[in-house]
């Protein structure tokens, strides 16, 4: 199954579970101006199972945004993936807590995640909580989360060949983003999303 | 002679609680390329960074004047759209930015500056390929991440690539001959001789003669301890060669 919800638009399921050689692509978006609690909670349940979880939340005025993820490996061979981006400004905050369970028998488990935060404002917060939880030893995890500003020195290096700050610091936006963008067939998505990060 | 195209009065700028430029004077008339030469500290980046507007850079006192502007009022991108351009001594890389995109977004926000249209694809593709080939860059050059993963000599060459693109009336060059091969030098040297012309200028930083001896220079600067000590014509380069930086005094 391959599934964007729009948060605010599309309900989101609480629970995913895969059956055996089942896969999951999943990509979650918070647009500008929506607060949001999204708790999933994925359950891998037989071999080969495959979550493929992506997501990009736009806090840029008051919003609060909690990101609940709760990947489960419960049994052996099974993969998964997750990449959440987020970029908050004014006082928008926001909160991404992702654990990946791995329990004692699910040998060959490979569990990937990220989550990666641009802040905007100095009031604006970005909470990150990875947590990995694992009782088999034959596995392959890794987890990274960052939380950063835009990069200055690429700024200026844009404005000096004429490139508007604003635009410039879109266009780092939109490349910030890109892997996720990547993501989502629906144009008419893609472009709000972009028209949103103008003059921000 | 000339019109005056940029004249720098009494300039002393700090970054930090650190003054660089302690009274720089310089004057720069259509047509003429100048070379700025001096030791490592003495404020040569700190001139070009000034030139073009980086922050934290601090202007503390005097003034410049461009094209019959106040250059020190202008953003970064103004004085892009006015015609300046640095060719960056340590270009900055930008990860998920494509060449095309961003020289398409560089060119078409000058053109917008200027009340012009945006300019359509096929001229723009025509353009990049007239001016890769001139930098000797292939086809999948367009493609890459502006710097990233470049050599030391293909950041150069960006570089000039870059100003060939967007044909700059005064362009600055920071020490872009360093470390440069034979090959990846004369395209700097081609670039910068391919813009000469009786409207335009140049500044080239640099520590090395070699550069000017394919651009040659018509006025010479020596700068050492955030001042100008000596001006004069290109045989100041000859002397440097022989005597070092501590030959030359005011």
């Amino acid at each position: 199954m391959e599934k964007v919800f729009v948060l605010g638009r599309d309900a989101v399921p609480e629970r995913f579970e895969l059956r055996a050689g089942e896969r999951l692509k999943l990509t979650l978006v918070a647009l500008p101006g929506v607060s949001a609690d999204v708790p999933v909670r994925v359950e891998l349940l037989g071999e080969g199972a495959e979550l493929d979880a992506a997501g990009l939340y736009l806090c840029l005025g008051d919003e609060r945004v909690n990101i609940r993820m709760d990947v489960r490996h419960n049994v052996g061979g099974c993969t998964s993936r997750q990449l959440f981006k987020g970029i908050v400004g004014g006082t928008a905050r926001s909160d991404f807590y992702g654990l990946i369970y791995v329990a004692r028998d699910a040998q060959r488990t490979e569990a990937y995640q990220e989550n990666h935060n641009l802040l905007l404002s100095d009031e604006a917060w970005a909470l990150t909580k990875p947590q990995l939880e694992i009782y088999a030893d034959d596995v392959a995890c890794s987890h990274g989360a960052t939380v950063g500003r835009l990069n200055a020195d690429e700024l200026f290096y844009m404005r000096s060949r004429g490139i508007p700050e604003a635009e410039a610091r879109a266009l780092q936006m939109i490349s910030f983003l890109s892997p996720v963008l990547a993501r989502i067939p629906d144009e008419a998505l893609v472009a709000e999303i972009l028209r949103s990060l103008e003059n921000r | 002679m000339n019109e005056i195209l940029l004249e720098i009065k009494n300039l002393h700028a700090k970054v930090g609680e650190k003054e660089i430029l302690k009274g720089v004077d310089l004057v720069i008339r259509r047509g003429e390329v100048h070379a700025v030469m001096g030791p490592n500290g003495a404020g040569k980046s700190t001139l070009s960074a000034v030139l073009t507007g980086r922050p934290d850079y601090v202007v503390t006192e005097g003034s410049i004047r461009y094209a019959g502007k106040d250059l020190l009022a202008m953003s970064p991108e103004e004085r892009s759209w006015a015609g300046m351009f640095l060719s960056f001594q340590y270009p900055i890389e930008i990860p998920g930015v494509s060449i095309t995109n961003f020289m398409k977004s560089a060119i078409n926000a000058r053109r917008k500056a200027a009340g012009l249209e945006e300019l359509k694809p096929a001229e723009f593709l025509k353009l990049m390929k007239e001016k890769m080939a001139f930098v000797g860059m292939k086809g999948e050059f367009a493609k890459r991440e502006v710097n990233v993963g470049f050599s030391g000599g293909e950041k150069k060459r960006n570089e000039i690539f870059q100003m060939a693109m967007l044909e700059p009336v005064l362009a600055i060059l920071d020490e872009t001959d360093s470390g440069l091969d034979v090959d990846a030098l004369k395209v700097v040297a081609d670039g910068v001789n391919a813009l000469r012309s009786p409207e335009k200028s140049a500044i080239i930083i640099t520590h090395y003669q070699k550069l000017l001896e394919s651009v040659v220079p018509d006025v010479v600067h020596v700068l050492k301890e955030g001042r100008i000590v000596r001006t004069g014509g290109r045989e100041i380069v000859g002397i440097i060669e022989q005597k070092g930086f501590e030959g030359i005094e005011g």
